[in-house]
């Protein structure tokens, strides 16, 4: 296969960001789209070559395929790629690429399809010897339907949207009361989000770990593992944070786990990079969730241990090529963490944030990859995810990473939309953390909004902060002319305006 | 170089972590010192060429601050925390008292945090919330989120129907207060 020179990235920000890095190193031309409101977004600012493909909702511009095809046919791109998110698990994308006669970087659509579909999924995994969680055999029906299997297994009980992915379209129903309105909001997000209302059940594990394995497989029968990564820290089933390897496992365990893995993978014929995402229970016996058939957000965490390129991995596939390493994957070394920064408020529920970035500053030193679609001045667009950058720390064992990723935080520097640094602080402190005792549910037993609650040596900061910036605007009003002895005089009027304008 | 003369004593009303205090502010070239409720704060302090923050060296301890106006009074933010603070001058304390804690009695009200599609609606106007409860969810960057009140109340008022598009800041739900005429304290 001849050398993919030009390739469209069918996605935006840091994942957008990332594959132009690769594309770059590797000596290729990577072309981005953009939505009206991501003009000046950093990915089209990186790009060597950058094209508007519509207006800022998705569904008019990243996810119009007609659109992003006719674009890719008319810059002459030799292959796209898709990221995470937008097209990149899109059966119907990859098909219309073929035949549009660009390369999709990734598997192929018949496995996108047997994947993509969590219940097909299911029945490869028990096609391939792997355990799955007890569920419902097939998409439920009814509200009753979902009760009698409340009855049958028991409460809790996870409904799950069949076309669901990163945890949208999932929800825990622990009674027939609490039913009623998980039915209607799983359903009203699945057919929202994925145009597909069909969910299904399963049983619920009380204290699970979230486990997953990195696959990267040649297209011709070749499947290796990369170790796997511990994504157990979540809310509203959306991970935080990420870490390889995972502090649960013991070399039997990994061993059998990337065992499994492989097994899925072969089983559908596999190509490019992939995630076989399992839960663990408290006994350690792992059970098959999902396959996630592209680059994982969290996948920085196994380049920082196994020193991949997984985007370079995946080009190599693509074009036909043997994987970098041939029979034989580096050894992980060290350990590594990758915290999510969110633009969200974890004082209120984690409600997303948008606004302009005021003040960035990105940590530096021994360890620290940030991979991020951010600058000052940035305005965080309203239509996309909030993810605004990932803080990734590789360290010689767990105590080194966690130190480094306290450490990372605290130089870290966000000013602008509300966001999560301070949560990941508390995180990365936490004595359950740092005992590595996780699980999904962690932030449900442990997290308090009050964590954040300032000490008294930032309380005083703050006090003398505020009464710093009360002294420069009673200058201001001074220099400004307006005679004030009396400067509080001046202030007592602003403030009645603002007191006013409340109302 | 000369240094700068010392300013007059500046004071202030601030509430900062729930609690008001009474608190004196002197400044004396890059020296600030600060009095409240008997405790005395020195600090060195630099603003940085960088918006409205502030290098501060506390007793030696460094720390930077941005100050930036709120809704509500002024933000603190440092090592990723954000931190409301209220100021108020000796003026606008007297003019509150005249006021008579009116805020008190003004009930709340649910606001859209950022543009989205109101998704549900689970009040009508009448009935009772509690402090907690979800009343509306709206949809925004692909996720749906409750938006719930702080007070006990009745709702007065639901200002949008579900699938209408909702701006930043659009009030969607007015809820009065649980019992009018209770306790007058501050919130």
């Amino acid at each position: 296969m001849p050398r993919l020179q030009r390739v469209l990235i069918a996605n935006r920000g840091e994942i957008a960001v990332r594959i132009i890095r690769t594309l770059r190193e590797t000596g290729r031309t990577g072309i981005a789209i953009y939505s009206e409101p991501d003009r000046t977004a950093l990915h089209v600012l990186m790009a060597d070559e950058a094209y508007l493909v519509g207006p800022g909702p998705s569904s008019e511009s990243y996810l119009n395929m007609e659109r992003v095809l006719e674009v890719a046919k008319r810059v002459r791109a030799d292959a796209i790629h898709p990221g995470y998110g937008f097209f990149a698990e899109n059966e119907a994308f990859a098909r219309a690429c073929a035949r549009a006669g660009i390369v999709f970087i990734g598997p192929t659509p018949e496995t996108i399809a047997a994947l993509g579909d969590k219940l097909a999924a299911r029945t490869a995994a028990l096609a391939a010897g792997v355990p799955v969680v007890p569920g419902s055999p097939g998409p439920v029906g009814s509200r009753d339907e979902v009760k009698r299997f409340g009855t049958e297994i028991g409460y809790p009980l996870m409904l799950k949207a069949a076309a669901g992915g990163g945890g949208k379209g999932m929800r825990v129903v622990r009674s027939d009361a609490e039913l009623d309105a998980a039915w209607d909001l799983t359903r009203g997000e699945a057919k929202a989000a994925f145009g597909d209302e069909r969910v299904f059940v399963e049983r619920y594990i009380e204290r699970p770990r979230h486990v997953e394995a990195q696959i990267l497989a040649d297209g011709s029968g070749r499947v290796v593992f990369l170790g796997e990564r511990e994504c157990s820290v979540q809310r509203r089933h959306q991970k935080l944070l990420e870490e390889t390897p995972s502090p649960a496992f013991d070399a039997k365990t990994r061993a059998a786990f990337g065992e499994a893995a492989c097994r899925v993978a072969k089983q559908v014929g596999y190509r490019s990079a992939g995630t076989v995402e399992f839960i663990l229970d408290e006994s350690r016996q792992f059970y098959f969730l999902e396959v996630n058939t592209r680059l994982q957000v969290e996948h920085p965490v196994t380049e920082m241990v196994t020193g991949l390129d997984l985007v370079a991995e995946q080009l190599r596939v693509a074009e036909g090529d043997e994987l970098s390493f041939g029979d034989a994957p580096p050894e992980p070394r060290g350990w590594s963490m990758e915290a999510r920064i969110i633009a969200e408020d974890p004082a209120r529920n984690f409600l997303p944030s948008v606004g302009r970035i005021e003040r960035v500053q990105f940590p530096q030193g021994p360890g620290v990859r940030i991979d991020s679609g951010i600058y000052r001045g940035y305005e965080v667009p309203v239509f996309y995810d909030s993810l605004l950058a990932k803080l990734v720390v590789w360290g010689a064992d767990r105590e080194q990473a966690r130190r480094r990723l306290v450490r990372a935080l605290d130089e870290f520097v966000l000013e602008g939309p509300r966001h999560n640094l301070a949560f990941h602080a508390w995180l990365a402190l936490h004595p359950e953390f740092a005992a590595g005792r996780l699980s999904t549910r962690f932030l449900e037993e442990h997290w308090r909004p009050a964590e954040l609650k300032p000490g008294a040596e930032a309380a005083n900061a703050a006090l003398l902060a505020a009464a710093l910036h009360e002294r420069a605007e009673r200058q201001r009003v001074q220099v400004g002319g307006r005679d004030a002895p009396g400067a509080s005089t001046a202030s007592a009027w602003k403030w009645l305006g603002r007191e006013r304008s409340r109302r | 170089m000369a240094r700068a003369r010392a300013e007059p004593p500046l004071k202030l009303w601030v509430t900062l972590e729930g609690r008001e205090a009474e608190v004196t502010i002197h400044t004396d070239g890059d020296r600030l010192v600060v009095e409240s409720d008997g405790r005395h704060i020195e600090a060195d302090f630099v603003r940085l060429p960088d918006g409205e923050v502030y290098s501060l060296l506390i007793d030696g301890r460094s720390h930077v601050v941005r100050v930036s106006p709120a809704q509500e009074g002024l933000e603190v933010e440092l090592r990723g925390m954000t931190i409301p603070v209220e100021v108020k001058h000796p003026l606008e304390k007297m003019l509150q008292a005249a006021s008579g804690g009116r805020a008190a009695s003004r009930g709340e009200t649910v606001a859209a945090p950022m543009p989205g599609v109101v998704v549900a609606v689970r009040v009508k106007a009448g009935d009772a919330v509690k402090a907690g409860q979800a009343v509306i969810v709206v949809e925004a960057m692909k996720m749906q989120n409750e938006l719930a009140v702080a007070h006990d109340g009745v709702v007065r008022e639901v200002m949008v129907a579900e699938r209408a598009a909702v701006s930043a800041g659009q009030a969607l739900v007015r809820v009065a207060p649980a019992s009018s005429g209770s306790s007058g304290g501050s919130a």
